[in-house]
């Protein structure tokens, strides 16, 4: 897509992922049990103090979320939006300032809230005087599993995730695509109900992330909750049946990838040969841009209802339309439009205050 | 249970850490000087040995729990190795007791094989019969060095490894000289001594676990006093690794 129509489209996703703070809300404040849910955030507020100079910065803002069962749920932000703070209050490696969550029914504050669960954190470290199979044996017994069905466990899942040939290698020397992969096989070893991963495909290459893509499918027809932080648009939107957007520590929408897609509203692009010589109604001034490519002209129109208007048009100056594509905003889109607007609001808020 | 496994973890670390090994080798080496330097000892040759062979044990092990003891959970915490743990049912009290009691046991069983060193090398000096002030000594060292332990992993577990390892030198020398603080106290003004009572008592009391004198004339200590200094040394480990707990519970890992 080039600029032009890029700038055409940004209103449109804007609007999509406009801010609503509602909507966040009632996606936490209903009257389902949290048992119910695999996870349930409750105006989860969370605000960091330096030692030194005593100022106060806000990591995340009066979170409310519910994340089912059985669903893979993709978690979006720039980076400093929050992500990370709020999978690491719920695996319990930070606190919250206010607010509660609970994992499949278990307040975070228990340890046993993370009995059934599995962490993946953002740039796995591991003990680099064990090997594969040791570490894995390790954490399986560290989350409830008995000695032997541990060691074969681990064996398992050191196989699955490509490491099998690797069994007595040390872990410091890994590379970075390995290191991902046995954190990967140690977040699933103990076969838990719910997975929270933290930039699960980073350090991956393209094979490396079909791995995981096919692992969290997989876990997914078992009926597992699987809920990721990710920058790879496109692997979020392949994978989740609903994704959160979170901006400067605020939730912007929660929604399925097709009703932020669909509500974005779709494109029409009209492939033209040539360079023709023709000048824009200035009734479609406002829907019609014009893009002009080396052996090719592009129309794009934003408005659906124009379509057949526009194609006459066209034919009528004699311009040779070689195609006419329905297009759809992809969710990169509509994100990186959502966190430009974002990034305007603070700067207003900014300037008012 | 978790406990067990972190210490095992813990213990195959410092099993696998070269500074084990080194502690070994360094403390037999001394073993060796010691018998070349007998002959200039004027007739104290064995009580040379003896002395040397225990106080080595203590000092190498200080110098291992400086090394390791002091970044053991501060070295987790920087490399990010304590996410996996801690994201698993695994409650912080249990991990801090993990991580001391697997350096303590590899302490332990290097201070037996230091002292069964020691004990082999007066046996070919024909004082086989050391063996048993021999065995009480280096089960007095391994109980200073569980309580230096347990101070070392409070520490790391609030402080830098650098900060650390100087509070646990400080309580260390500090606590050797914890009897000579107390009967200062008693000399002491009425507005002094109430501090200084305190602070003694605060101090762990390392003396209490050196009987080196005795053991270099071949004489035991009592029954009772093994039994003082194991029941000391527990209290003062479940007392320091409470607070290091206290502290380390609220501790945020970003």
């Amino acid at each position: 897509m080039d600029s032009r129509s890029h700038m055409e489209a940004a209103p449109d996703a804007a609007n999509a992922l406009a801010v609503r703070p509602e909507a966040g809300r009632s996606a936490g404040r209903s009257a389902r049990p949290a048992a119910e849910c695999a996870v349930r955030i409750a105006g989860l507020t969370k605000t960091y103090r330096s030692n030194w100079s005593l100022k106060t910065t806000r990591g995340l803002e009066d979170l409310n979320l519910e994340v089912q069962r059985g669903e893979v749920f993709g978690y979006l932000g720039p980076n400093g939006a929050g992500k990370t703070t709020t999978l690491k209050i719920l695996t319990g490696l930070l606190k919250p300032t206010s607010g509660s969550a609970w994992l499949l029914g278990e307040p975070i504050e228990h340890v046993r809230s993370r009995v059934r669960l599995g962490f993946l954190p953002e740039q796995p470290y591991f003990y680099d005087y064990l090997n594969g199979v040791e570490y894995l044996e390790f954490v399986a017994r560290l989350s409830g599993v008995a000695g032997r069905e541990a060691v074969k466990a681990a064996r398992h899942w050191l196989g699955r995730v490509g490491l099998g040939d690797r069994e007595k290698l040390v872990l410091r020397k890994y590379s970075k695509g390995m290191l991902q992969r046995l954190g990967l096989a140690a977040a699933v070893v103990h076969e838990p109900e719910l997975i929270i991963l933290d930039e699960p495909m980073s350090g991956l290459d393209p094979f490396g992330r079909r791995d995981v893509r096919d692992l969290i499918l997989e876990q997914r027809e078992r009926g597992v909750t699987v809920m990721f932080s990710s920058h790879i648009l496109p692997d979020v939107e392949m994978l989740c049946d609903r994704v959160a957007i979170l901006l400067r520590g605020r939730l912007e929408r929660v929604a399925t990838v097709g009703e932020l897609v669909d509500g974005a509203g779709a494109r029409i692009e009209f492939r033209c040969a040539g360079a023709p010589l023709v000048e824009l109604p200035s009734a479609w001034s406002n829907c019609l841009t014009r893009t002009q490519r080396a052996e090719e002209t592009l129309f794009t129109l934003t408005d659906a209802s124009q379509q057949q208007a526009v194609l006459a048009w066209l034919v009528s100056q004699r311009v040779d339309v070689r195609a006419v594509t329905p297009q759809r905003n992809t969710l990169e889109e509509l994100f990186m439009a959502a966190a430009e607007s974002s990034a305007i609001h603070a700067a207003s808020e900014r300037r008012s205050a | 249970m978790n406990a067990v496994l972190i210490a095992q973890n813990t213990f195959r670390e410092a099993i696998r850490d070269r500074v084990l090994a080194g502690m070994v080798i360094a403390g037999l080496v001394l073993l060796g000087l010691a018998q070349v330097a007998r002959p200039l000892a004027m007739g104290e040759g064995l009580r040379l040995t003896v002395d040397l062979g225990l106080s080595s044990i203590t000092m190498l092990g200080l110098l291992v729990v400086l090394l390791v003891g002091t970044s053991l959970v501060a070295k987790e915490i920087e490399r990010r190795t304590i996410f996996n743990l801690l994201s698993r049912p695994l409650p912080r009290p249990v991990y801090l007791i993990g991580k001391w009691a697997g350096l303590s046991g590899a302490l332990w069983v290097v201070s037996a094989t230091l002292g069964l060193a020691l004990w082999g090398v007066l046996a070919l000096l024909g004082r086989g019969a050391y063996w048993a002030p021999i065995a009480q000594s280096v089960y007095l060292a391994g109980l200073e060095l569980t309580v230096v332990t347990a101070l070392a992993v409070m520490f790391s577990a609030l402080s830098t490894p650098v900060l650390s390892s100087l509070y646990t030198l400080g309580f260390f020398l500090a606590g050797q000289w914890c009897d000579d603080l107390r009967t200062f106290a008693q000399h002491a003004p009425d507005s002094l001594r109430n501090l200084l009572e305190f602070v003694a008592n605060v101090l762990p009391n390392l003396s209490l676990f050196n009987m080196r004198t005795l053991a270099a004339v071949g004489e035991t200590t009592t029954a009772l006093h093994l039994s003082l200094a194991s029941g000391y040394a527990l209290l003062y480990c479940g007392c320091v690794l409470a607070l290091g707990a206290a502290a380390f519970e609220s501790r945020d890992f970003r």
